[in-house]
């Protein structure tokens, strides 16, 4: 009992983890076009950039409603304990993911163009930013007492840590969004973007080497987890890994190839998300609570697992699917600005 | 203004605001939705090109309010977690995992096949968009499904018990099939229906009354109404239902709706209240306009009650809602248009069997029309009072005799939530407007029947679309006339 106690949290630790992943990946190449939105004066250019969006923005931002669900039902006490740590930056993420969606439908209604265009783009950045800050009091840790109840304060989130960790995350958003871009259109603006992935690459680099210096610094839980053999072996693979990715991107963006970018791209998204899953494993709350003390009871997992497990392969073919009959550049809205 | 520095009545205020407001955007696509599978439906059937244009009308309403709809939800699951994190602490073996079902399930299917039903026409074989519109009602309708086992839960909590202050659940099919399931999912499954059809139907009758597009509007008028003749009626029957459940299960939520101060005994007739002054302090009517006998009838079709009906004042004031008022008139404004729509329902068929709806002798029907016109919003009143009535009524408990309310709220001070609160009366109310500005501009442009009908026969398979394709972002016809 006491092994099926601890694998069905780890599964769920391995299902959430996937959900984020997936939600991270896609709907961060969608938050990352948008934040590019904000800098091209160009009505048509923007209007292809929405329109490479248009069909699967909002599939993509459901992996993160699924993602919270789950984490409500399998983790219920670390669901209310983070989102109630992160009220202010979980609200600046809700506010703009309200503004980024709406701006799709109304922009087309609209002849105030430039407005639901700021929406659209400061929208997407502020969900971006949002979640970069929940991201960096997560690793940061949050405090809380021995039941796990949130006790700290409502600004912990906002540290030099954790806006190090939100402005890396915008700038591997605006990383795969140029990729995603690079793939998806062609002409200038393909020439425009493989000339901010560049830009980006490098700043999410710094930013990556940052946060992976100093986090083992700020929190004893990445310390001791990082400097325990036989663990201290896998991850010291992570940024030999990284290197090779990084040489590789560049590489693909030097000789212009078309999708190996964003191939590129969501290697090294993939990687580094499994170098932070491995940092905060078992934990789920950083630094106190565990995946098994906030873990649902066994009976509850199981059920769940049945429900959703199976689905997982069903949401992916779909989802796939969708990507198939949309396939090909975007070479026009139908925007004439 | 006490309340401004009570977390717990701020962060209500914030759910109720922000459920209300959501509400009003998946209300009509998840009915809609239903109609567009008709639509589409019989355009394959009969290849008449004119449901081909229905489809893509009525397409252009529903993705308006979609996005909103996603959009406005997102907060709704997220704040169970800011707002209430002791609820949801205590309840998340099985409410969240509902909750994580509904994402999965529901959510997922519509989100993953919307893209094909709103951009995919031209771009896959018919059939295979009719799937995925299909696949998008279907999801719509499973997401009440999951909302509605949640919620009918939270207001008859059965299959587990509490331990040491969590919900720990012993049968899992118990807790779905909750007492208050079935009625709850089926109420709502009509509600979204019933204001859909009374939205599309009066729609219709605004455009046959300024005479624009007769033939075609008269037709979705009458889909509308041969729906309605089963719709209306039922919808009556479950509400009727739901009430004797409310009666067993929520005796307090039933002397609210009533406002009964004092118990009926079995056996003594039950007067029955139109109208009432409640006053809360004082437990008592302080002014009552009542029929005799008529509770009883309204209960069970006869003048007395087989079992006592407990009035307020037989629960101590904490354990009883106090916002009797509200859920009094909220009550009769849902009943009321309920009936509404069955009257408005049989005086169409009575006009359509007369021959009166043909098109052309529609168009004379004009108060008739106006009548459809006027009931186009009313689904939404009765919906948003229905929902007033079962959260309100279930007061003070989160969980019916379980979770107090006052226990279930985060610990954030009083000034975040009051930010909160007031950002999204802002932003949803900006959105409303929106809506209907958008709204009334789609409908003055009006359908555009020169769109090209895709051909059932050599439809290029997807495989043949390489690269090099432009993405119909809009239907064809406003590329053609922004131009």
């Amino acid at each position: 009992m006491e092994a099926l106690g601890n694998f069905l949290p780890q599964v769920w630790f391995a299902i959430l983890a996937l959900f984020l992943f997936l939600y991270v990946m896609l709907d961060g190449f969608d938050l990352g076009v948008g934040i590019l939105s904000l800098t091209t004066s160009n009505e048509e250019r923007r209007g292809i950039l929405m329109t490479s969006l248009s069909n699967v923005w909002d599939a993509n931002e459901t992996w993160l409603v699924l993602m919270g669900g789950a984490l409500f039902g399998a983790f219920p006490l670390a669901y209310a304990t983070i989102l109630n740590a992160l009220y202010i930056p979980i609200f600046a993420m809700i506010f703009g993911l309200v503004f980024r969606a709406v701006a799709f439908e109304f922009r087309e209604h609209s002849e105030q163009k430039l407005f639901w265009n700021v929406a659209f783009g400061a929208g997407s950045f502020l969900a971006a930013l949002g979640q970069g800050f929940a991201l960096g009091s997560v690793l940061t840790g949050i405090s809380v007492d021995k039941a796990g109840h949130f006790i700290g304060t409502t600004w912990d989130w906002f540290n030099w840590h954790s806006v190090l960790v939100a402005l890396t995350l915008i700038q591997g958003y605006v990383l795969i969004g140029s990729t995603y871009l690079i793939w998806k259109t062609d002409g200038e603006l393909q020439t425009t973007h493989y000339r901010t992935a560049k830009i980006a690459a490098l700043t999410t680099l710094i930013g990556a080497i940052l946060i992976t210096i100093t986090t083992p610094v700020l929190s004893e839980n990445a310390r001791t987890r990082l400097f325990h053999q036989p663990e201290i072996y896998i991850f010291a693979l992570i940024p030999i890994l990284g290197v090779l990715l990084i040489w590789q991107l560049f590489k693909s963006l030097n000789r212009e190839e078309e999708r190996k970018p964003f191939i590129w791209t969501i290697l090294l998204f993939l990687l580094t998300f499994i170098g932070l899953a491995l940092v905060v494993f078992p934990y789920v709350i950083p630094p106190q609570i565990t995946i098994y003390q906030a873990a649902a009871s066994p009976s509850a997992l199981v059920f769940m697992l049945i429900f959703i497990g199976f689905l997982i392969p069903i949401m992916l073919f779909y989802n796939i699917y969708q990507y198939v009959v949309f396939r090909g550049k975007v070479t026009g809205g139908h925007y004439d600005g | 203004m006490d309340f401004l520095s009570n977390t717990v009545v701020l962060s209500r205020m914030q759910f109720a605001l922000t459920a209300i407001f959501h509400m009003l955007w998946p209300v009509l696509t998840t009915g809609m939705g239903i109609y567009l599978v008709i639509v589409e439906g019989m355009w394959l059937k009969t290849r008449n090109p004119v449901y081909y244009h229905h489809a893509r009308f009525w397409a252009k309403l529903y993705v308006l309010n979609f996005g909103i709809g996603v959009a406005s939800g997102i907060p709704m699951e997220f704040q169970f977690g800011t707002n209430w994190a002791p609820f949801s602490e205590a309840t998340g073996d099985f409410f969240g995992s509902i909750l994580g079902f509904e994402s999965a399930m529901a959510f997922m299917l519509e989100a993953g096949f919307l893209g094909i039903m709103l951009f995919g026409w031209g771009r896959v074989h018919p059939y295979i968009h009719y799937l995925a519109t299909i696949m998008v009602a279907f999801g719509a309708n499973l997401s009440t499904f999951w909302i509605l086992v949640a919620n009918s839960w939270l207001q008859s909590p059965t299959g587990g018990s509490m331990v040491n202050g969590k919900f720990i659940v012993s049968d899992y099919f118990q807790a779905i099939l909750n007492p208050f399931m079935l009625n709850s999912v089926l109420h709502m499954f009509f509600a979204t229906l019933e204001t859909s059809l009374f939205v599309i139907g009066g729609i219709s009758a605004w455009y046959i009354l300024k005479r624009r597009n007769v033939a075609f509007f008269s037709k979705s008028l009458k889909i509308a109404l041969a729906t309605a003749i089963v719709v209306a009626p039922l919808q009556i029957w479950i509400g009727h239902l739901s009430g004797e459940q409310v009666w067993h299960y929520q005796p307090t939520k039933l002397a609210a709706m009533e406002a009964q101060w004092e118990s009926i005994p079995a056996g003594k007739p039950a007067s029955w209240s139109i109208v009432a002054l409640p006053n809360d302090k004082a437990q008592k009517n302080d002014w009552e306009l009542s029929v005799p006998n008529a509770l009883g009838y309204i209960l069970e079709f006869k003048p007395e009650l087989s079992r006592p009906l407990r009035g307020l004042k037989e629960w101590k004031r904490e354990d009883r809602p106090h916002l009797v008022t509200l859920v009094f008139y909220s009550f009769r404004t849902m009943v009321g248009i309920g009936f509404f729509f069955a009257g408005l329902m049989l005086f169409s068929v009575l006009q359509w069997l007369r021959g009166k709806l043909s098109p052309e002798n529609i168009s004379e029907q004009r108060w008739l029309l106006r009548a459809w016109i006027l009931a186009a919003p009313l689904g939404y009143i009765a919906v948003e009072s229905g929902w007033i009535v079962r959260c309100v009524g279930r007061q003070p408990w989160s969980v019916y005799g379980l979770i107090r309310t006052a226990d279930s709220a985060s610990n954030v001070p009083a000034s975040n939530v009051l930010t909160s609160l007031l950002l999204f009366a802002g932003v949803y109310s900006f959105l409303l407007f929106c809506t209907l500005f958008f709204g009334n501009r789609i409908l003055r442009k009006g359908p555009n029947l020169d769109l090209p009908v895709p051909s059932l026969e050599n439809q290029p398979a997807v495989e043949v679309e390489l690269a090099e394709h432009i993405p119909d972002r809009r239907p064809v016809e406003t590329q053609s006339e922004q131009q």
